[in-house]
């Protein structure tokens, strides 16, 4: 993307936005919809600097956007150690590929809720259980992205990298892993769509606090404001965190699609 | 008599095709002798197995029959003693030229300051002076192919294995590039298997042509080409010697095409 298309996709980007701010205010200004139902954007404004004042349920806002993050964060770590090795040697190796793939198989379309009880059963409410569900969606994916990554590593560079002496773990160092890098970013980049989306079963547990919890406690007492809130807040942490991963990628691999 | 630096005796090679475990025979029987210093051609149709003989000589695929010695020796595995440039190049696009020229004595964990004078001297000769740290993707597909060759030749390999290398550029660039490989050659003498399409290319490169039939590729034709060297490509096409040979080979690989017809149409 050229510099003149970025800063066309940026202008058309707040045109969209702004439009549908100013439409969704009118609405609820106008009586077109009740604002039960859907809070006016100046609404929700007005609640997240009340909430930065005086907090909800007794953490200030910031405190529950920083503890989502955190445990989003540790997670995302954890799942990027274990689940690149992991889908690496699922790739190299067909004996530990058949060994292992149906459990990452298995677990990874199931849907994370459905291992709650068992989650809290084992581990308890704390952080850890609500790190672990993160964790265990963001690297089922990760691991099955990082093992596409190793099949798609091409024949002819591998006779390139073994003639000019790489054999064994330097072929694995200095030719496959930086051939990989592109589509290890993609997979972690998709895991991170689908570990912030597990945020919200993750807070059910028992949390009191966090931004998935805030959004699912307020709506117990039709504060659909703080929902509205918190979904925003959730989407824009959301869509930060992905801007990160991709400026990253862009660094660290800049020849990605262009060879 | 001394021995050849690299036999064929009597090498053929089978694939077996994954899905429907169907056989191929690629070559059959092949044998053929190159001496040191020498730089051979291998002209064929398409599917002959010119690149099979070549990757078993880098030592990515063994033989099914028969036996491939290099200096008496066995094939090893593929190794910096061996360069080979590739037709797509297969440059590494997250290093930079230099990188990529110096990717094999780097790797061999020796002193930077023993390879690095001679890769930039490499460079300079191969016309890429300056863009020692621009990325493969910022360079035309002629620089590429130098780069490759760069990448192959800084490790002084006593054979140098080139599968079309220039297939891919347009008249001109390739004409410059045969230039450039001869004159680079010139200084080290190294032993060249040179697979190619173009029959001047051949005539223009080589000391030795060797045609094959086509598939089960044997060698049907295996003549020495005398012109003295330096060459020059404007006298040599001017020679009707350089004529009458091209036309003896346009003739054999023709049968082989009217050949393949009437067995595809049998
Ligand atoms: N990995 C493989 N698996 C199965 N068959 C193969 C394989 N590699 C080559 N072959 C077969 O061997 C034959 C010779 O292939 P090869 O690539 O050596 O031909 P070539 O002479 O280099 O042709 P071209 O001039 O088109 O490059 C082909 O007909 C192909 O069917
Ligand atoms: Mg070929």
């Amino acid at each position: 993307m050229n510099e003149g298309e970025g800063v066309r996709r940026l202008v058309l980007g707040l045109v969209s936005v702004t439009s549908v701010t100013v439409a969704w205010e009118s609405a609820a200004r106008y009586g077109l919809v009740d604002p039960l139902f859907l809070p006016p954007p100046t609404e929700v404004l007005a609640t997240a600097v009340d909430l930065l004042r005086h907090g909800y349920r007794g953490s200030p806002l910031w405190v529950h956007v920083g503890l989502s993050l955190g445990r989003a964060l540790v997670a995302f770590v954890a799942a990027v150690i274990v689940g690149i090795p992991l889908g690496v040697m699922i790739g190299i190796s067909p004996i530990f590929a058949g060994l292992i793939d149906p459990f990452v198989q298995f677990l990874r379309p199931l849907p994370k809720l459905a291992l709650i009880p068992l989650v809290i059963l084992w581990f308890g409410i704390g952080e850890f259980s609500k790190v672990f569900l993160i964790f265990l969606s963001a690297s089922l994916s990760i691991v099955v992205g990082a093992a596409a990554a190793v099949a798609n590593v091409r024949r002819q560079q591998i006779r390139a990298g073994k003639v000019l002496g790489a054999h064994g773990f330097a072929l694995f160092r200095h030719v496959m892993l930086p051939q990989m890098a592109p589509e290890l970013f993609v997979a972690v980049r998709l895991s991170l769509g689908i570990g912030w989306t597990t945020l919200i079963a993750a807070e059910m547990i028992a949390a009191d606090a966090g931004l998935g919890w805030m959004a699912v406690n307020a709506s117990a007492y039709l504060r659909t404001d703080i929902v509205m809130l918190g979904i925003v807040l959730l989407g824009l942490t959301g869509y930060v965190l992905d801007l990160a991963i991709v400026g990253l990628q862009r660094w660290v691999t800049p020849w990605a699609g262009r060879s | 008599m001394v021995a050849p630096l690299i036999e064929l005796q009597s090498v053929s090679k089978c694939f077996r095709a994954q899905r429907t475990r169907q056989e191929t025979w690629a070559i059959r029987d092949v044998s053929l002798n190159i001496g040191e210093g020498e730089f051979l051609c291998l002209l064929g149709p398409s599917g002959c197995g010119k690149s099979t003989i070549l990757d078993m000589l880098a030592g990515f695929e063994g033989p099914t029959e028969g036996r491939i010695l290099i200096a008496g020796e066995p094939v090893g595995r593929p190794g910096p003693d061996r360069g080979v440039v590739f037709q797509d190049a297969s440059l590494f696009p997250w290093l930079s030229v230099i990188d990529n020229v110096t990717f094999a004595p780097r790797l061999s964990g020796v002193a930077p300051s023993t390879y690095r004078a001679q890769a930039l001297e490499l460079i300079e000769k191969m016309g890429l002076g300056g863009f020692e740290n621009h990325a493969p993707y910022e360079l035309s597909g002629g620089m590429r192919q130098r780069v490759a060759i760069a990448r192959a030749w800084i490790s002084n390999p006593r054979i140098l294995l080139m599968d079309e290398p220039f297939g891919a550029l347009d008249a001109q660039t390739r004409l410059e590039m045969q230039e450039t490989l001869l004159a680079a050659r010139g200084q080290a003498v190294s032993t060249v298997l040179f697979v190619t399409h173009d029959i001047e290319e051949a005539l223009f490169l080589a000391d030795r042509v060797a045609v094959m039939s086509r598939r089960p590729g044997r060698i049907t034709l295996d003549i020495p080409i005398p012109f003295p060297r330096p060459r020059c490509y404007e006298a040599l096409i001017a020679d009707p010697a350089f004529s009458r040979l091209k036309q003896d080979i346009v003739r054999i690989l023709r049968q082989e095409i009217v050949a393949r017809r009437e067995t595809d149409r049998a």
